[in-house]
């Protein structure tokens, strides 16, 4: 077969300094290590006039995998980040807004996973203790605020599984610094003020402010909201999904600790309010805060009475803070890859902050772009198509996800939340799941992909926090399984015991981390 | 409980210190940290690793004595059975503690202490000061130790540290069977990646010999061979064979 276009694919500009232009740098030219003649060359083009959004950001753990494979270590990383570790989330006031309403979605997965869908028989003896209590050691840890390893524990190994809390401020160049010393990406700071196509309809070179021409065979818009690329040059349509997540509005505050030892929570707090949530998130040197609201629920004005609120009641409330207003626009493109452009980050697509997609959504989308990247150029459109088809599947499967957090709500107190429960707003996918768990525990074969964002665990440990009731048929279990949970239950008892004697907390952890840095082995 | 107290020539003068050390309680660990200038002494008789402090995670070289915890088969029968007991175990029950002087004023001082919890005292004892008040010759023989292990530990992690920084340091596991089939597998244990070794370019194998770490890591390596003659040790014990004096 003679290829349609044997154009070589060895060029490629990335357009945008943020977390997902240097993500997708630092992946990209980890895996494709040759530069120069016989090699790939990556640019990264960035603007000096766009200060990055810098609010502290939530991880997935596949964050230690990435970090590895670009190169750092995860002592620099925490250094250099006010990175602090993250084991999960944990809600606050979501299933019916009471005193005593809080859940955890911890990182580890629940006990026996690997072996057997074990939910079925917590659900038909809980023995007073929540799902995530009874199925996963690592809830204790993460209400103690302890860290997931030890000093002495490898770096990017732990006792428990777990991500970061980072300073996207700092995350950025952190990575530019690492992917222009160590993996030889070219970086230009320059305004992009022309783009200009090929009679084909591919993007030909892009012109800079300084009237530099910058041609490439890839191009990736990293471009944030402003989408320069896919939305501005190409047109493609962003596809609002405001009517199934309702948030559009965030106010963003940075919290300073009250004092040089107080304890730093390795969960993201989101706490819910009557129109939206509030994220709570502890970095070494400080707290960031924020109210996502629904501004068709809440005006402005009584959704930053409500975040001062939030503080009030913590005693973090001072005149020094200052709010910053950030808008959300839930929702993705309808094509990430088109022609011999994709888009990554902001640009693609972005959600509300709750269960801290956006970054996820990255990696896994430079992943992607490194195994899918064809040698010539005949070979982008079914790179495209593929690409294509797994985002779309992604952001909708995410969408289902952070839907089901308030189509699960019990909350009556106020439009927000009775409005998150009308069946319109439900999209058809997460309605058939719902039905379908009613008498069935979500496991793996339940989702179309090998990589789910969020797994069958994640499920159960949202559903089962929430107070979801899935009636499994008695004649479908069995003795065997029923005593393998609970000698697995009672594991997870004195494992759990044992472990949080022996961790140290995140606070402590980092600190060590600062003097003496975590080994490599 | 530790009841550590600086030593002072007034109210330690008639202080009498018995020559049984170390103690037995002192002597219940199955390793112990060692500084890379005891090396040449301590591998007539031990089996060096690296281990991870559990305070810093660095690492540091450590003299293994046994594979319980609390095990230490050089100590037998009451007394130390090996011809040079390491630095940290020689200098019990004395340490050293920090004087936290002005901030501003610079290096904190170290002053010497006893532990009066783990101190035997015996009438024929070694005194710690003369009547004039002066250390005793007992006394600095002391001191230097605890001087030559704070020396000892800024050249211990200067010295692990690169290696570390070199990755060449490795994990190691040892699966052991003793003579009554029981086993043991010793865990937490590392030692000199040697492949790595072998591989290193010549600037780096030049600096690890300028700076005597090669030295030092070819008596660590060396010392390894003691693993088998511990395991005999133990062997002795289990067949209720009493201990060779070494």
């Amino acid at each position: 077969m003679v290829n349609t276009d044997p154009r070589p694919v060895r060029k490629i500009l990335i357009v945008g300094g943020g977390t997902a232009g240097w993500i997708t740098a630092g992946v990209l030219a980890s895996r494709y290590p040759r530069r120069g003649e016989d090699g790939i060359s990556i640019t990264l083009i960035e603007s000096r006039l766009q200060p990055p959004i810098g609010v502290g950001e939530g991880t997935w753990p596949t964050m230690r995998a990435t970090l590895k494979q670009i190169g750092v270590t995860e002592t620099d990383f925490l250094r250099e980040c006010d990175a602090s570790f993250k084991q999960g989330s944990q809600f606050v006031r979501w299933v019916d807004g009471g005193d005593s309403d809080a859940y955890y979605h911890p990182f580890t997965l629940p006990v026996g996973y690997e072996e057997r869908n074990l939910a079925p028989y917590w659900l038909e003896d809980p023995r007073g203790q929540s799902f995530a209590v009874s199925m996963c050691f690592q809830t204790e840890a993460c209400s103690r605020a302890l860290a997931p390893k030890q000093i002495t524990t490898p770096e990017f190994t732990g006792l428990a599984n777990y991500a970061y809390h980072l300073d996207a401020g700092k995350f950025g160049p952190f990575l530019r610094q690492h992917c222009i010393d160590k993996l030889g990406v070219d970086h230009i700071y320059d305004e992009i003020v022309r783009i200009e196509g090929t009679d084909g309809g591919d993007i030909a070179h892009v012109v800079t402010k300084s009237g530099e021409s910058l041609a490439a065979d890839l191009f990736i818009d990293c471009s944030g909201f402003s989408a320069l690329l896919i939305g501005k040059h190409f047109g493609v349509p962003f596809l609002s999904k405001k009517d199934v997540l309702f948030i559009d509005k965030a106010w963003a505050v940075q919290v300073p600790y009250r004092a040089d030892d107080a304890a730093i929570g390795s969960v993201t707090l989101a706490t819910a309010q009557s129109a939206g949530w509030v994220w709570d998130i502890g970095l070494t040197t400080r707290r960031g805060v924020g109210y996502v609201f629904s501004s068709g629920h809440m005006p402005e004005e009584g959704a930053l009475e409500e975040l001062k609120r939030y503080l009030g009641a913590r005693g973090d409330l001072s005149p020094d803070l200052s709010f910053r207003k950030i808008d959300v626009n839930s929702g993705y493109r309808q094509e990430f890859w088109t022609r011999n452009c994709v888009a990554v980050g902001l640009s693609a697509g972005f959600l509300e902050p709750l269960e801290a997609s956006a970054i996820v959504m990255i990696e896994l989308s430079a992943k992607s772009i490194a195994n899918l990247l064809p040698g010539c150029r005949g070979g982008m459109r079914e790179a495209a198509r593929l690409f294509n088809d797994t985002y779309r599947y992604r952001w909708e499967r995410i969408i289902d996800f952070l839907k089901l957090h308030y189509a699960l709500s019990r909350r009556t107190d106020s439009r927000f939340w009775i409005d998150n429960r009308a069946r319109e707003s439900i999209p058809s996918s997460l309605r058939d799941y719902l039905e379908f768990w009613r008498d069935h525990c979500p496991w793996h074969e339940d989702f179309a992909h090998r990589e789910e964002v969020f797994s069958a665990a994640s499920y159960q440990y949202i559903l089962y926090g929430m107070g979801f009731q899935t009636h499994c048929a008695s004649w479908l279990l069995n003795d065997r399984d029923r005593s393998l949970a609970r000698e697995k239950m009672n594991e997870t008892a004195h494992y759990g015991r044992a472990l949080t004697a022996s961790l140290p907390s995140n606070r402590e952890l980092l600190s060590k981390v600062g003097r003496y840095g975590l080994q490599k082995i | 409980m530790v009841n550590r107290v600086v030593l002072n020539n007034q109210i330690h003068r008639d202080v009498r210190i018995a020559a049984t050390r170390p103690t037995r309680e002192n002597a219940a660990v199955n390793a112990v940290t060692v500084i890379p200038r005891e090396f040449p002494r301590l591998l007539a008789h031990y089996p060096i690793f690296y281990t991870k402090n559990t305070e810093t995670g660095r690492f540091e070289p450590s003299a293994l004595l046994g594979f319980q915890p609390q095990e230490n088969l050089f100590f037998v029968e009451g007394r130390w059975d090996a011809a040079y007991v390491p630095l940290q175990i020689q200098r019990l029950p004395f340490s050293l503690m920090t004087r936290r002087v002005n901030e501003s004023e610079g290096k904190p001082t170290l002053d010497v202490a006893l532990d009066l919890s783990q101190t035997v005292q015996s009438p024929e004892g070694q005194r710690l000061f003369l009547e004039d008040g002066q250390p005793t010759k007992f006394l600095q023989d002391i001191t230097s130790m605890l001087s030559a292990l704070v020396a000892g530990a800024n050249e211990t992690y200067a010295f692990t540290g690169r290696l570390a920084e070199l990755n060449l340091i490795e994990p190691v596991q040892i699966d052991i069977e003793f003579v009554n089939g029981s086993e043991t597998k010793l865990q937490g244990l590392y030692w000199i990646a040697a492949a790595a070794l072998k591989a290193l370019p010549a600037a780096q194998l030049a600096e690890l010999r300028d700076r005597e770490f090669l030295e030092w890591m070819y008596f660590q390596m060396a010392s390894i061979a003691h693993v088998s003659a511990l395991v005999a040790r133990k062997n002795r014990q289990l067949s209720g064979v009493t201990a060779a004096r070494a």
